[in-house]
């Protein structure tokens, strides 16, 4: 084969198919080989987001109990539960896991591996074998880090600040270091199998602004991967290196500036949240027009915002450290420029909030967790803004205020839009439909414990009470059993969808190929798909989001 | 020992006129808040309803999609949460350049307790007492992690770093006592790294130095330091090091290993502390214990044998949670 | 890129790709992202070897009296010779001359190691000197001025990640080369070894930060 030849057929001269040109459909991804192997050695996008699912619900459920041994000692202010030891690992493992080992991965390994492809088109990603690769390094961090836990735990906080962990903690640090800057890599390579496949692997006709804004949101989070994951991974190998070897370099007893390793932490932690975030908005992005079925308000508005907010974030990260010793100069910049995070924050949601006017509204699960995630992203993010307000931050830095803050973007932000977005391709997934009465019923059980739990929080924040507090003032006992009343209802909330999800693997109803009406290509193959996702090339649209309800596009008539 | 408080009271105690701006101030960004959020969550609930799937309603779009409108609602919020900003920045400055008469009160923190040194001397454990009207700049260091000072009443916070001095300043304006805690997670005993913040009137903080604080505080500061330097780990009733028990040890006669038998007095016990493995070592004992000589200092020393005396029965009980340093 | 390639050069195109000319984009789209990831992965330590410096110009000077300056700048040397031998082991395997690529690449790696070679030396000399202040066995040279640590001990951090890329990096050339001497290599992974030289050319342009940031500016 010569390869001049081959280079001229460009990727715009591909042969066009007709859609019904092939009528036997091959095997689905799921029954097209059936043995551990062919799970565990695949190379098949859709069956490694399983897999990346499976995992990521187990750790899940290993930092929900760990929250549910946090909110059972505050119960009572006097630390009679447990020793502050246990509290304190408990509350490390529940802010390692969840926010390395469910969060950060969420939905960009599960929704983003299994729709990537399938929106834009492709028959799988980039880098297949990359793509199993990252899974088993995923997996080979979480090791590690399950190894520290079982053998004690760690008491640190998730924020690893020296010197506490390099020379002063007792716990089992070292292999929970090693662990999360492991994982690390897995996101580097998830990240750059994602950027080089949207740039890349594109059916024809599938322009940039043809793409869901699923596909943007996603490649806005992969650039954050690249370009942030490696900084935290040399802060991580600094700290590793200070604590097995003593060979230091934010040792205090040598000169050593313990707050520059907080700068490094924050130059990807800060951004860390936009990978938790963006994802999600891509996800809310596509329930929304779907469940209106009205084309989504402002698309390229909404495009520009999530590149916006991926760029922004790199800007910020000193708003976390306004008390701990940054210059005042800094601490001003910092400041000013985390309020131009609310540009494009305002964006997505009033362009949301305009999607659903006049729309054609169905209630069911999915649009119910966007409808709540618009509600506790807004709150989540104006309370971000009271904390980057210098003169109310020396106040609420460290406080409850923050972890309430942080609960309203993380779970009432992301876990919803992760909830939403998995009931909303479950169909897709597995070929089933699961039960929408349940799925009501915990959308509303988990909306409703989420706020009894955290909301209490921004009041204990505001009275004073600090964080990670194993012990506290009795005056504050009566919100703390408030808040730990609240967990219990969102425990059942999350215990619900486990349930009914399962059993309808196998008791569902079968799902059609697009139980919504939903527009994109993921909506035009069969649920479950095809090993390579679709029998025909599919026929790309000529607009996105496409739905009976359009906004007229002449701009200028109604100036 | 504990501030009284309210069982449910929704507002902080503000004890300086910074603390009652910075009131001010999220309060009014709790009213943009809401004029932000409100219309949003009505349109939501609203669209909802009006615009259900089988409603009857006027669902033709009015085409004025403009960029107008986006820029509006990018820009509109913007520029209203920039006065909020401008006006955060403005008390951040202030709070931040502490004037020149300012006096200087010393804070170290060490896992896990505070210790504060008045100009003219006189040092307490874990609490603080200023006075009114006198603007009060604290210079503060830590000796081992990163802690942070976090005087809630004051609306004022900052980090303890044990490589470089960081300042506070504040001038307190109503007499009271307040919380006073540790806001960086510091390890183990993080939580009771906490004290009182007691604001006295000039005369009242003049008669609190030449009594230099009342007896039963002193006790309590010796319990802190008890805790900070981890004796419990070893001494305590539940430990399982080979260490003698502490609890009731003053005054009881101690039987050495050389077949000497002696009396716990005040000088065997600071003895015992600056130089465990002299020739004073008890029967059935090793030599274990590293010397503190040099490492307590003499007035916490103080505290410490103070705390030792003044409970024969529950100095084990006193070591809150396991102090594992 | 996309010309110059003599017949019987090219790749196979894998199952999931649609053409040649795509699977050829997307590698090297991805191995400049990888390569971007890991600069910025070094760009972190050599920003933090400079703070370090500004926070302790005396001690950071005294220290890095004691890095062997000429080791290092041999040992750039060495590098830059070996990317020369990397590019002409591409341009080889561009036209096609199969054997004079393999070579190339043995010659690559063995320079490779003539680094690695050098540097164990330099850490020898180090011991020697007592210039490893972590080793409670030997204590250190520069006792008198502690912040002098800082610097060495980060110059340990920034010389031994940049080795072990450079171990990674002969590793997996001579794998390569073991495989790329086999017949038809060349008509069907050509493409690897231009991925291959990016990498190779990376580890020396982190050589070339790492030297005048560590050696030569604190002299």
């Amino acid at each position: 084969m010569s390869a001049s030849g081959t280079i001229d057929s460009g990727i715009a001269n591909r042969e066009p198919h007709a859609p019904e040109a092939t009528l036997d459909r091959p095997a689905d991804y799921l029954h097209a080989q059936s043995t551990l192997r062919s799970w565990f050695l695949t190379t098949d996008h859709k069956r490694i987001a399983i897999l990346y699912l499976a995992s990521i619900t187990a750790f899940f459920i290993i930092g929900a109990v760990a929250a549910g041994v946090v909110r059972l000692a505050l119960v009572v202010p006097n630390g009679a539960v447990m020793a502050n030891d246990t509290y304190n690992k408990a509350f490390t493992i529940h802010g390692v896991v969840m926010v390395w080992f469910f969060l950060i991965p969420s939905i960009p390994a599960t929704f983003g591996n299994f729709l990537i492809p399938l929106m834009i088109g492709a028959k799988d990603l980039a880098f297949p074998k990359l793509n199993l690769t990252s899974w088993y390094v995923f997996m080979t961090g979480a090791l590690f880090t399950m190894v520290s836990v079982v053998l004690g735990g760690i008491d640190t906080g998730w924020t690893f600040y020296a010197p506490l962990s390099t020379a002063f903690s007792n716990g089992w640090v070292l292999p929970a270091l090693i662990g999360v800057t492991i994982v690390g890599f897995s996101s580097i390579l998830t990240g750059l199998n994602f950027v080089v496949t949207i740039h890349t692997m594109r059916a024809p006709g599938m322009t940039w602004f043809k793409l869901p804004i699923f596909v943007w949101t996603h490649y806005a989070t992969s650039l954050i991967f690249l370009l942030a994951t490696p900084v935290i991974t040399t802060a991580l190998i600094l700290l590793i290196m200070e604590r097995a070897f003593h060979i230091g370099v934010f040792d205090p007893a040598y000169g050593g500036d313990p707050v520059l390793f907080q700068h490094l932490f924050w130059f990807y932690s800060h951004p860390a949240v936009y990978i938790m975030v963006l994802p999600g908005m891509g996800v809310i992005s596509e329930i929304i027009p779907a469940f209106a079925q009205k084309k989504l308000f402002g698309y390229r508005f909404v495009a520009y915002a999530a590149i916006g907010l991926a760029s922004v974030t790199f800007f910020v990260w000193g708003h976390h450290m306004f008390i701990n010793g940054q210059s005042d100069l800094a601490s001003l910049a910092f400041s000013a420029l985390s309020f131009a995070v609310a540009v494009p924050s305002a964006v997505k949601v009033y362009n949301w909030t305009a999607t659903i006017h006049k729309g054609k509204l169905r209630l069911d699960t999915p649009m119910l967790y966007a409808m709540g995630y618009i509600g506790l992203f807004v709150l989540g993010g104006l309370t971000g803004l009271y904390l980057a307000t210098l003169a109310i931050n020396q106040h609420i830095h460290a406080t409850y205020f923050v972890v309430a803050h942080f609960h309203y973007i993380m779970v009432g932000g992301t876990v919803l839009a992760f909830l939403g977005g998995l009931h909303f391709w479950w169909p897709k997934f597995t070929g089933r439909m699961y039960n929408e009465a349940w799925g009501r019923i915990s959308a509303l059980l988990i909306f409703l414990g989420f706020n009894v739990t955290f909301f209490p929080q921004f009041i204990l924040g505001y009275l004073g009470m600090p964080r990670r507090y194993a012990t506290y003032p009795p005056e504050f006992q009566m919100l703390n059993v408030l808040s730990s009343a609240g967990a219990t209802i969102l425990a059942a909330g999350y215990i619900f969808p486990m349930l009914y999800l399962v059993y309808s693997l196998w008791f569902g109803r079968k799902a059609p190929v697009n139980p919504w009406d939903a527009k994109g290509l993921e909506w035009e193959t069969t649920s479950p798909p095809p090993t390579l996702n679709f029998a025909s090339p599919p026929e790309v649209p000529r607009v996105p989001y496409d739905y009976p309800i359009q906004e007229q596009e002449t701009k200028a008539q109604h100036r | 020992m504990t501030p009284k408080h309210a069982a449910l009271e929704l507002w902080p105690a503000a004890a300086s006129a910074v603390a009652v701006e910075t009131d001010y101030l999220i309060l009014a960004f709790t009213v943009l808040t809401l004029v932000l959020t409100v219309p949003v969550f009505l349109a939501i609930t609203w669209f909802a309803i009006r615009y259900r799937d089988g409603q009857e309603a006027n669902r033709d779009t009015s085409g004025i999609r403009s960029n107008l409108i986006e820029i509006s609602w990018m820009l509109i919020p913007f520029l209203l949460t920039l006065i909020f900003f401008v006006w955060g920045a403005r008390l951040f400055v202030i709070s931040k350049n502490p004037p020149p008469d300012a006096m200087v009160i010393e804070a170290i923190g060490r896992q896990w307790m505070w210790k504060f040194q008045h100009p003219t001397g006189q040092s307490e454990i874990n609490d603080l007492h200023v006075p009114m009207g006198q603007p009060i700049k604290l210079r503060i260091i830590s000796q081992d992690v990163i802690h942070a000072l976090y005087l809630p009443a004051l609306r004022v916070q900052m980090a303890a770093l044990p490589d470089r001095y960081t300042e506070l300043w504040f001038k307190a304006d109503k007499p009271g006592t307040f919380h006073l805690y540790c806001s960086e997670y510091c390890g183990t005993d993080h939580s009771a790294m906490e004290g009182s913040l007691t604001i006295l009137s000039q005369g009242d903080y003049q008669d609190w130095l030449t009594h230099s604080g009342a007896q039963q505080s002193k006790v309590a500061a010796g319990k802190a330091i008890y805790n900070a330097y981890g004796c419990g780990t070893c001494h305590d009733d539940g430990s399982n090091v080979q260490a003698p028990k502490l609890a009731g040890l003053y005054g009881r006669a101690v039987r050495l290993a050389d077949g000497r038998t002696i009396t716990a007095d005040e000088d065997y016990l600071r003895d015992k502390i600056r130089n465990p493995n002299g020739n004073r070592l008890a029967e059935g004992y090793k030599q274990i214990m590293p010397s503190f000589a040099g490492v307590i200092p003499e007035d916490d020393l103080g505290r410490l044998i103070d705390f030792l005396k003044s409970n024969t029965r529950t100095v084990g009980d006193a070591a809150s949670g396991e102090a594992t340093r | 890129m996309s010309t110059g390639l003599a017949d019987g050069v090219g790749i196979k195109r894998a199952h999931h790709f649609e053409t040649v000319a795509q699977q050829r984009y997307a590698a090297t789209l991805g191995i400049w992202a990888w390569l971007i990831t890991e600069l910025l992965l070094f760009a972190a330590l050599f920003l933090v070897a400079l703070i370090v410096r500004i926070q302790h110009p005396e001690a950071t000077q005294e220290a890095a009296r004691h890095l062997k300056f000429w080791i290092g700048a041999v040992n750039t040397v060495v590098l830059i010779v070996s990317s020369l031998t990397m590019s002409m082991a591409i341009e080889f395997s561009r036209i096609g001359w199969q054997r004079a690529m393999v070579r190339a690449m043995l010659a690559t790696a063995a320079l490779g190691s003539l680094f690695l070679v050098l540097k164990g030396y330099e850490y020898y000399a180090d011991y020697e000197e007592h210039m490893m202040p972590f080793l409670g066995s030997r204590p250190y040279e520069l006792t008198a001025s502690p912040a002098s640590r800082l610097f060495v001990n980060l110059y340990y951090v920034a010389t031994l990640l940049h080795g072990l890329h450079l171990l990674t990096g002969i590793s997996l050339l001579l794998g390569m080369t073991w495989i790329a001497s086999k017949a038809g290599f060349l008509s069907r992974h050509q493409n690897w070894i231009e991925i291959y030289g990016l990498y190779w050319h990376f580890i020396d342009l982190i050589w070339i930060m790492a030297f005048p940031i560590l050696y030569v500016v604190n002299r």
